[in-house]
């Protein structure tokens, strides 16, 4: 089986699913303007503050975003086994975990569609291809190590506490480099190029560890 | 081999205890050393024990998952009581504070995930995963003073920086905390497999149990 189509079979299939259900993308969306609201009482936001503090706020709320995201993407998987049942055609767990990977850095992708826009009308600043470039760099790795560890807790009984626990530490490089971005996107000083070049290395580690990593993860 | 763990356990501290005025600076780096160490066993042993499911190698990971989250506490608070009368403040946002305490927390996370899963092989795999994803900090922190320009002071031991007696010193505590690391992890280990003994007994006693009241009925 060619890998390449298991992967997007699987990724069409959470995509479907999401699409007839319509549970996360809404939840989602609500959530991140929560979080703006959130950060505005936080921190008492002004016209004056806003632009630095904006930065702050996208990376907080997508980090959170993206727990609950990843969170809930077995969820379906558990529920009714069907994983087992992926897992025993002969399509390999690299190519399945591919397919998740890619179907949740999707729901990602329209998180953030929520959210820069959102921080542009809420916060005033600059909507521009250089931020949503870093935020879009910083998902891939991003997603590739929260796929990775919704699959290891999956099966575990405190899987929500654990989730966060695992995930956030290494999303930590992905927080600094692409705040980095972020804030010389948005005008503020930090040097957008080393940023990138960051965020760049940073995906190519991030997803080839975990694509190594998935063997041990989805096999059972 | 207890009871000599016990002894090598309470001679070594007070042994290089002895070193001159600047104590906290030796204790300081050589238990950032004996993390490194520790970590890096948490490391090969998850790899070992992705490669063939040794359970040998999953409990040398746990121990060294355990000693090394010590060694990681002695190294932080060690600082930050440097750190207050040196730079007048317990912490700064700097790139080795943040990332050795991002250490911390991802082998404080390792040690919940051994907690929170039922013992058995996903735990065991998952904690592997948890652990050499987690010894990519390791060399973060190492680097960090000089990928990054940063308030703790960089490397001074390979630079050549100290003086000869000082260096001695070091060397010494650095011998002895190594020593009383891989004693730690060795006495862990000990405790992991009686541990897992214990676990692999219990359980066919407790069917045994559970099952005797049932001719009487």
């Amino acid at each position: 089986m060619n890998p390449v189509r298991v992967a997007l079979a699987v990724a069409r299939k959470d995509l479907r699913s999401e699409w007839r259900t319509r549970e996360m993308v809404p939840a989602l969306a609500q959530f991140i303007v929560l979080a703006l609201l959130i950060g505005n009482f936080g921190f008492q936001i002004d016209g004056h503050n806003a632009p630095t503090i904006a930065p702050g706020i996208l990376w907080l709320a997508l980090v959170f975003a993206g727990l609950v995201a990843f969170g809930r993407t077995f969820a379906a998987e558990r529920e009714q086994a069907s994983l087992e049942a992926m897992l025993m055609t002969p399509a390999s767990p690299v190519a399945i975990f591919a397919g998740k990977a890619l179907a949740a850095s999707l729901l990602l992708v329209i998180c953030e569609a929520v959210l820069l826009p959102a921080l542009t009308i809420f916060f005033g600043t600059e909507l521009n291809g250089d931020l949503i470039f870093a935020v879009l760099l910083a998902t891939i790795g991003m997603a590739a190590l929260g796929v990775m560890f919704a699959a290891l807790v999956a099966r575990v009984r405190a899987r929500e506490l654990l989730l966060p626990l695992l995930t956030l530490p290494l999303w930590i490089p992905f927080v600094v480099a692409g705040g980095q971005a972020v804030q010389s996107a948005m005008g503020l000083p930090g040097n957008y190029q080393e940023a990138i070049g960051l965020l760049i290395d940073f995906d190519i580690l991030f997803v080839v560890l975990t694509s190594l990593a998935a063997r041990f993860v989805l096999d059972e | 081999m207890l009871v000599a763990g016990a002894a090598i356990f309470f001679y070594a501290p007070t042994d290089f205890l002895q070193g001159p005025v600047q104590r906290i600076f030796y204790l300081h780096v050589s238990s950032a050393i004996a993390a490194y160490g520790c970590f890096a066993v948490v490391l090969v042993g998850g790899l070992i024990y992705l490669r063939n499911e040794s359970a040998i190698a999953d409990r040398f990971a746990r121990a060294g998952a355990l000693v090394g989250v010590v060694f990681t506490t002695v190294t932080l608070v060690m600082g930050m009581l440097w750190a207050k009368p040196i730079w007048g403040t317990f912490w700064t946002w700097d790139a080795r504070l943040t990332s050795t305490l991002v250490l911390w927390i991802i082998y404080a996370g390792y040690l919940l995930v051994r907690r929170l899963a039922e013992p058995g092989r996903q735990a065991a795999r998952l904690a592997a995963v948890v652990g050499i994803f987690g010894f990519i900090d390791v060399p973060i922190v190492h680097f960090s003073v000089t990928w990054w320009r940063t308030q703790h002071p960089g490397p001074i031991i390979v630079n050549d920086a100290l003086p000869a007696q000082m260096l001695a010193t070091f060397l010494f505590t650095m011998a002895c905390t190594l020593v009383l690391a891989a004693v730690m992890v060795w006495i862990r280990y000990r405790i992991e497999t009686l541990t897992d003994e214990r676990l692999h007994v219990a359980e066919p006693v407790q069917m045994a149990t559970s099952r005797e009241p049932e001719p009487a009925q």
